[in-house]
């Protein structure tokens, strides 16, 4: 199997594309998770495995930690749930509520070669099917056309504004899919809030 | 098919495989129901003009007045073209003597390689050719059809299947059941062929060098495509971001497989099958894509006749009011609209047709409509910059329409001002009127919705090629 590249590293090749992620570290304790917390704000926990691709689905994700203990309950459980799929990590993420959801993927055809997605995220994915796919690399005509395409573009982008900040993104993960030795990408969901975006979950393998 | 090397090619050359001088055909027979029997025969009815040598391994004599031979080698004259109907495992060897004799093309129609298993067969069917550095279309195809030269190795009587006029489409099938019963459907319809092709396991000539070579074909206007996939992806997307800006290039993909899918690991790659991989290269590269048979002909004839469309405001007048219902309901399933017509066409509406006509979209113009009305609301309807095509709903039931509504409606179609379509659902009296419209040049639909389909298409590639995102 491909292997799964390692969160902070995968996390830093967007970075250096200008595609931001959510705030994220890995933690080696509950105290280190706790200390993760800022403010109100609620946290997510994560634990990350080669042998683990649907996080969600394994029960591997500890969503809305708020407090202290909280986070101790939620560490505990994962490392437990997480035993027989070591080695792993656990990662500590901002937790970002409401936003849209959207997903940006790449995988390789057999007959064309690298491919980039865009599609209505999160949880809708396989529900709605509603996405578009271009071979790369891809131009900003492409870029405009594949938000044309979605059944959701209204809801992905609501205005101009979201629609060129979303059509750049995609150019510069479909550059980052292109240039790159990946054999498939999620950025899956990317949380549009705020009037801005960041990757939530990255999954990359090359 | 033959694994071929990955290394990009020169395109094969295909002008003695489409419109050679003289022809050979091995396996010609005197015996009825024999595949070379009936290309013999085709090529002594449908009057080709060149020279014909009929060879059999048999044979003594003449084959239908045409000297015979037992082998090419005995035939000692320049020939351009070899027509090989013999069974798989002799065609080697055959192959081997036509290119000592110095052919310069090869069809093989006999199948009974890679489709079936015999990989091996195949094979040195593809190292001969390499061999000689020799043009091979098939094995298994029906071969090609040239309207121009008469060139018909079709193995299809001429009382089966009709042959359809010359014209400006040329039609590509790997399938040979869907390239003959889609040609048969073709020779119905009002517009002509430049060529035929069918390429069966493409050993030698593949999609690739097809697309190329009718791009540069002088006699082809449109290129329609019937796919069942592609061998060399990447050449074929190299080409045809050129080609789909020279020329329209419709394009029907039979056989969805899911290569890949099952290793799929992400979310990505399990929705990007390979079915979706071909949608998608089709739209990102300017094919216009047809989801069945009846959308091939429907958008081979708007593309062969219409000039560009500028937007998707589509003015409809008709000589029935719930036509104008169905059409309004079509046009707007397929992403266009009705306009709103400028005042000044109102006005001029308004002075030209009856007090009973409701002067707004669609245009109901009554079902006692005759030449004079339809001209009137085409000729104002044409100056209108509200609007950017036109369909024309002329149902010849009506008292009103005749052969005088038919010659106004290929007046203004031929006009090539703006993209004139026309809606005639009927029978007899009807066709009789349609056939010679479409014949003319404007393209006739049986339902609103075949009609807004083509003009979406039309549409579709026209922002295409001026790079305007939908």
């Amino acid at each position: 199997m491909a292997p799964l590249v390692d969160y902070e590293k995968a996390a830093g090749l967007l970075k250096k594309y200008g595609i931001s992620s959510v705030r994220s570290s890995y933690v080696g304790s509950a105290e280190e998770a706790s200390s993760f917390l800022k403010g109100d704000d609620p946290i997510v926990l994560k634990a990350i495995s080669q042998k683990a691709l649907h996080k969600s689905k394994s029960g591997l994700v500890k969503l809305n930690l708020r407090s202290e203990e909280e986070i101790r309950k939620a560490y505990a459980d994962l490392v437990k749930r997480a035993k027989p799929l070591r080695p792993y990590k656990i990662l500590a993420q901002s937790m970002l509520s409401g936003g849209l959801e959207m997903i940006i993927g790449g995988s390789v055809d057999p007959q064309f070669g690298k491919m980039v997605l865009l599609g209505l995220g999160g949880i809708y994915v396989e529900t709605f099917k509603d996405f578009a796919l271009r071979l790369c690399p891809i131009s900003t005509y492409d870029a405009a056309s594949m938000l044309r395409q979605l059944r959701s573009r209204k809801i992905i982008a609501p205005d101009n504004r979201s629609e060129n900040m979303i059509a750049g993104l995609l150019l510069r993960a479909s550059r980052m899919f292109t240039e790159s030795n990946l054999s498939e990408m999620d950025l899956n969901p990317i949380i549009l809030h705020d009037g801005r975006y960041d990757a939530v979950d990255i999954r990359l393998l090359e | 098919m033959a694994k071929k090397p990955s290394k990009t090619r020169k395109y094969v050359d295909m002008r003695y495989i489409m419109s050679p001088k003289s022809v050979a055909i091995i396996g010609a027979s005197e015996k009825a129901g024999k595949v070379g029997n009936a290309i013999m025969q085709n090529y002594v009815d449908v009057g080709f003009q060149g020279r014909i040598y009929p060879i059999n391994i048999n044979a003594e004599g003449s084959i239908m007045g045409y000297k015979a031979y037992r082998s090419i080698l005995d035939v000692k004259r320049s020939i351009d073209l070899v027509v090989i109907s013999v069974p798989a495992k002799a065609v080697p060897g055959v192959m081997e003597e036509c290119c000592k004799a110095g052919v310069k093309g090869i069809i093989i129609v006999s199948g009974g390689f890679a489709e079936v298993g015999e990989v091996e067969l195949q094979k040195r069917v593809y190292d001969i050719a390499q061999k000689y550095n020799i043009p091979v279309l098939g094995p298994n195809c029906l071969g090609v059809m040239d309207t121009r030269s008469r060139n018909d190795t079709l193995f299809l009587p001429t009382f089966k299947i009709d042959r359809p006029k010359i014209g400006g489409v040329s039609f590509v099938s790997q399938s040979g059941s869907v390239g003959s019963s889609t040609l048969d459907l073709i020779s119905g319809e009002g517009f002509g062929l430049a060529r035929f092709i069918s390429y069966g396991n493409a050993v030698v000539i593949d999609e690739v060098d097809l697309l190329n070579y009718l791009a540069h074909d002088k006699y082809t206007k449109v290129i329609v495509f019937y796919i069942e996939g592609v061998k060399r992806g990447r050449e074929f997307i190299e080409l045809a971001k050129k080609v789909t800006r020279l020329k329209p290039v419709v394009i029907l993909k039979g056989g969805v497989t899911e290569l890949g899918a099952s290793a799929a690991h992400s979310h990505t790659a399990s929705l990007a099958g390979s079915a979706q991989a071909y949608e998608a290269v089709f739209r990102q590269y300017g094919f216009i894509e047809a989801k069945n048979l009846e959308e091939l002909l429907y958008f081979a004839k708007v593309f062969d006749t219409q000039p560009p469309s500028r937007g998707n405001r589509v003015a409809v007048i008709t000589n029935g009011g719930g036509h104008g219902v169905l059409a309004t309901d079509a046009l707007y399933l397929n992403g266009l609209v009705l306009p709103d017509i400028t005042a000044e066409s109102k006005e001029r509406l308004r002075k030209t047709m009856p007090k009973i006509v409701n002067i707004k979209m669609p245009l109901d113009i009554g079902g006692d409509a005759g030449e004079e009305r339809f001209s009137a609301a085409l000729d104002i309807l044409e100056d209108d910059p509200n609007i950017d095509s036109i369909m024309s709903i002329t149902l010849f039931q009506t008292p009103g329409a005749d052969e005088k509504v038919a010659d106004a409606i290929i007046r203004h179609g031929t006009a090539r001002k703006k993209p004139l379509v026309v809606v005639s659902t009927g029978s007899t009296y009807t066709k009789s009127h349609t056939s010679i419209i479409e014949g003319a040049g404007v393209p006739v639909y049986d339902s609103p919705d075949s009609a807004a389909r083509a003009l979406a298409a039309l549409l579709w590639y026209s922002n295409y090629k001026n790079k305007v995102v939908e």
